[in-house]
């Protein structure tokens, strides 16, 4: 089970991305795509922000959309911010409520991150701190 | 009619450069217009649309394409002489001579459905097929199903035998590649002309389709390709007229056909008069011509008498066609025109046409004289209009009433029910003895209810009676599925989705999701593990993308996804799937979003295929297919910052030679790729970019992608430890 999360600004942008595996049931945590497969996930990511658009605008906006795209055997889920920054990960099994809530430990984070006075929106997340945190995330949910 | 499907408006998007480059030469011709040039030029781009005729070009109609391929098919059964005839006129038999002039009927066909509505087509048309060639390629069929259906009909061609079946996926592929080694070679020597991109673009694709759906080959499951009407033909040349033609029609009647095969056609007598006969001395003389004149006049009333007798035994179904007799003519002749070229030949026989106009180059193009294809005309039409469609339409209303009301009624509807308790309660005998269908060949009798209603469903799609089709072919479903016909059943969940499509009902996604989507996966299933009909399964689903495709909203949606499955079948070869690859794409393409920011737009997705299909372009090395697809592609992947997929477009780039569209706008014209016009382009794009990135990048080939990739993951290690 290998994730690939990505946060995607207001111009397509990508502001953060992590892959990693699942830590449950003896997994190591390490993500395991293949090298090819390592440039397709950026496309489809890339490509379900169609999707994502359409359903933010055409239907009541809620913040978790749940999958909203799939590629083969790939599921896109999707998280929308109040600032119209896209959580996306990338996974091949559904497991809705524990995304949900890796999704909303980020958003706190992202949060936290845009407090920050020397951080503008869009830009990319550099923060190490903010990477470990969102690697501990990832092993407690996924 | 038209109404329910609405045409495209434009082409498929070209990409901003594109665009701005339509606006850039209308600004340049306006400028010579009075002041208000702005105005003037904005008007000019407006009524650009305008201009487009209402029904869209060939390439692009494909609801059209879909329609006209599934069209009555009349065979030609004639005497020795008339072929001897055609064979002077320079064709190689009388069928030859009359299938250009069957394919597209001149003026309109009004038909009259099974409510009593007429409605009217101007662009139907008729296969002509030799009765000869049906009873061979049925034969075939029987022998060795699977070998004439997915592959080798090259042993047919090269037998001599001089059949050439469709239903050969590998035939239209390596026909299709044959046309792009020409288009690419043409495209080398030629100095590229601006603005032919858009038609060419998807016209490849089309081709591919249209070989696809050519020449469907002659099968029990479904009767497109069984004749609907023959037509029988002797010359006035003839000594003894009504002995031939009677032997015609005995022949006729007793050739090999196979059994699944009703002879029940109509039969169409033609008589070919010669006008004027070689043997007539050449002499110049008044009293010589006048004697000449009176015995072409003689002939003539002979030929006419003949005909009134034809008419008296056969009634309406009769023709006199008169042509000019003598050698065939040469476009330099006086009224002389050329034979318009056959659309619709499979895809082997037009392979066997390029490969011997190869050998001998001086082969002429045909050409009749003027009034020679008026007359063919003529008869087609009236053939079409006052024959074949009446007897369809008759046929449709016989069997309607006969065979279809009978089962959809409260009785039919017990009798199907008493057949499945029945059966299922008894053993196998009584089963197999009960239903129609015999497993040994694979086929039902004609007579049997359950063909006839086959038949009767074939019928009413080929006069567009799009409900009609539908309702008969919802109950045929469950009929085939009872008697384990599985080819059968495969067809008739074809044909009944490709036909509720048709009928031009609102397509909500429901009934997407119940209705067309089970019908579709169901056949594509049972062609493909019951009767491992890849051919069929391919048709099947590229019919049904274009259709979808055309409505537009989440249908295109869906469009993409029954093409992305047909990729997945992998039944074509490595060209078929570039081509189904880009289709995809293209469907995304059709879907453009409302408002300002285009809200529910494919762009992404459009380019994300778009990308892929150059990818599998490079891989089959067609350089200039790849370099159109990134045409589409790029724009949106411009300003992209995910590494990766700047690394793959620059990797692409670099493979396939190309220039951007942007850094020639001044120049007005595409510069052929070379090292340095390509790092030029890149520089224009790259400058706002990762600037440290792309001084690295102006280095050739390989080791662009490892640098990128290097950067990515030291990129990923950043974060980490800062």
């Amino acid at each position: 089970m290998s994730f690939y999360f990505a946060i995607v600004g207001t111009k397509d942008n990508p502001i953060y991305e992590a892959e990693f595996g699942t830590s449950k049931q003896g997994g190591d945590g390490v993500a395991r795509f293949r090298e090819e497969q390592r440039s397709m996930n950026q496309f489809i990511v890339h490509s379900s922000l169609d999707i994502v658009e359409e359903v933010q605008w055409a239907t009541p906006t809620m913040l978790y959309m749940k999958c909203v795209d799939k590629f083969n055997n790939l599921q896109v889920s999707c998280f929308l911010t109040a600032g119209n920054i896209k959580f996306l990960l990338l996974h091949d099994q559904k497991a809705d409520d524990a995304i949900r809530q890796f999704f909303t430990d980020v958003y706190d984070l992202y949060t936290k991150t845009l407090m920050n006075p020397f951080y503008e929106v869009d830009m990319r997340i550099t923060s190490g701190v903010f990477d470990g945190k969102v690697k501990q995330a990832a092993k407690k949910y996924l | 009619m038209s109404s329910a499907f609405p045409s495209l408006r434009t082409r498929p998007t070209l990409p901003a450069g594109g665009v701005s480059r339509a606006t850039s030469v209308y600004l340049r011709s306006s400028s010579n217009a009075p002041v208000h040039s702005s105005v003037t030029s904005l008007n000019s781009l407006f009524n650009q649309a305008n201009l487009n005729s209402p029904r869209p070009p060939e390439d692009e109609d494909c609801k059209g394409l879909v329609c006209r391929s599934f069209v009555p098919c009349i065979a030609v059964h004639v005497a020795d002489d008339t072929n001897e005839l055609a064979r002077e006129k320079g064709f190689a038999d009388f069928k030859g001579m009359l299938r250009p002039y069957g394919e597209s009927i001149q003026g309109r066909i009004t038909i009259r459905d099974s409510q009593g509505i007429s409605t009217t087509h101007d662009d139907y048309g008729v296969r002509f097929v030799s009765l000869a060639d049906v009873a061979d390629s049925g034969e075939k069929w029987e022998s060795g199903t699977s070998r004439a259906i997915n592959g080798s009909s090259e042993k047919a061609a090269s037998d001599g035998s001089g059949v050439f079946q469709g239903g050969s996926v590998e035939e239209v592929e390596k026909l299709v590649n044959l046309h792009m080694e020409r288009a690419e070679e043409l495209n080398e020597t030629s100095l590229p002309s601006d603005g032919d991109t858009p038609a060419s673009n998807q016209s490849f694709y089309m081709l591919y389709l249209r070989r696809i759906l050519s020449a469907l080959p002659l099968s029990p499951h479904e009767t497109f390709s069984h004749p609907v009407a023959c037509v029988i033909a002797i010359s006035s040349r003839n000594a003894n007229p009504i002995d031939s033609l009677r032997n015609l029609y005995n022949s006729g009647n007793h050739l090999p056909l196979p059994d699944y095969l009703s002879t029940d056609y109509l039969r169409y007598y033609v008589l070919v008069h010669d006008e004027d006969r070689d043997d007539i001395k050449k002499s110049v003389g008044r009293f010589h011509f006048q004697s000449g004149g009176y015995i072409v006049e003689m002939k003539l009333m002979k030929s006419t008498q003949l005909f009134d007798q034809m008419k008296k035994h056969f009634g309406l179904h009769c023709h006199l066609l008169r042509l000019r007799s003598g050698g065939a003519s040469v476009i330099s002749d006086d009224d002389a025109v050329v034979v318009p070229k056959t659309q619709w030949i499979s895809a082997a026989e037009e392979l066997h046409e390029i490969r011997s106009r190869d050998y001998d180059d001086e082969q002429p193009a045909a050409c009749l004289p003027d009034s020679d294809a008026a007359g063919i005309q003529t008869m087609v039409r009236e053939m079409t209009q006052v024959s074949v469609i009446p007897f369809m339409e008759r046929c449709i209303a016989t069997w309607n009433d006969q065979v279809a009301s009978r089962r959809r009624g409260i009785s039919g509807r017990f009798i199907s029910m008493s057949k499945r308790y029945f059966s299922t309660s008894s053993s196998r005998n009584s089963t197999s003895s009960s239903s129609n269908y015999d497993a040994l060949h694979q086929s039902y009798p004609p007579s049997s209810p359950e063909a006839q209603m086959r038949k009767l469903a074939d019928y009413a799609f080929m006069v567009r009676d799009w409900r009609l089709a539908h309702s008969v072919y919802e109950l045929l479903r469950t009929d085939f599925n009872n008697d384990k016909a599985w080819k059968y059943h495969a067809g008739a969940q074809e044909m009944a989705a490709i036909s509720l499509i048709l009928t031009g009902t609102g397509l909500t996604s429901k009934v997407r999701a119940d209705t067309i989507a089970p019908m579709l996966d169901l056949s594509c299933y049972s062609y493909l593990s019951r009767c491992s009909a890849t051919y069929h399964a391919l048709r099947c689903l590229l019919v049904a993308v274009e259709l979808l495709r055309i409505r537009g909203g989440g249908a295109a949606d869906e469009a993409a996804t029954w093409a992305i499955r047909a990729r997945d079948m992998n039944a074509q070869g490595t060209i078929g799937h570039a081509l189904i690859t880009e289709r995809v794409g293209a469907c995304y393409t059709i879907r453009e979003g409302i408002g300002s920011g285009a809200w529910g737009a494919r762009k992404r997705k459009a380019a994300m295929w778009k990308m892929l299909a150059a990818g599998e372009w490079l891989e089959v090395s067609k350089l200039a297919q790849s370099r159109r697809c990134l045409d589409a592609a790029l724009p949106v992947y411009e300003g992209s910052r995910f590494m990766h997929v700047h690394g793959f477009m620059q990797h692409l780039k670099q493979q396939a030679g190309y220039t951007p569209l942007l850094a020639d706008l001044q120049d007005g014209r595409r510069r052929r790729g070379g090292e340095d016009s390509d790092e030029e382009g890149v520089e224009i794009q790259s400058e706002t970019l990762h600037a440290g990135l792309k001084r690295k990048s102006l280095i050739v080939g390989r080791e662009v992608e490892r640098e990128v990739e290097n950067e990515a993951e030291s990129g990923l290690d950043r974060f980490v430890d800062s």
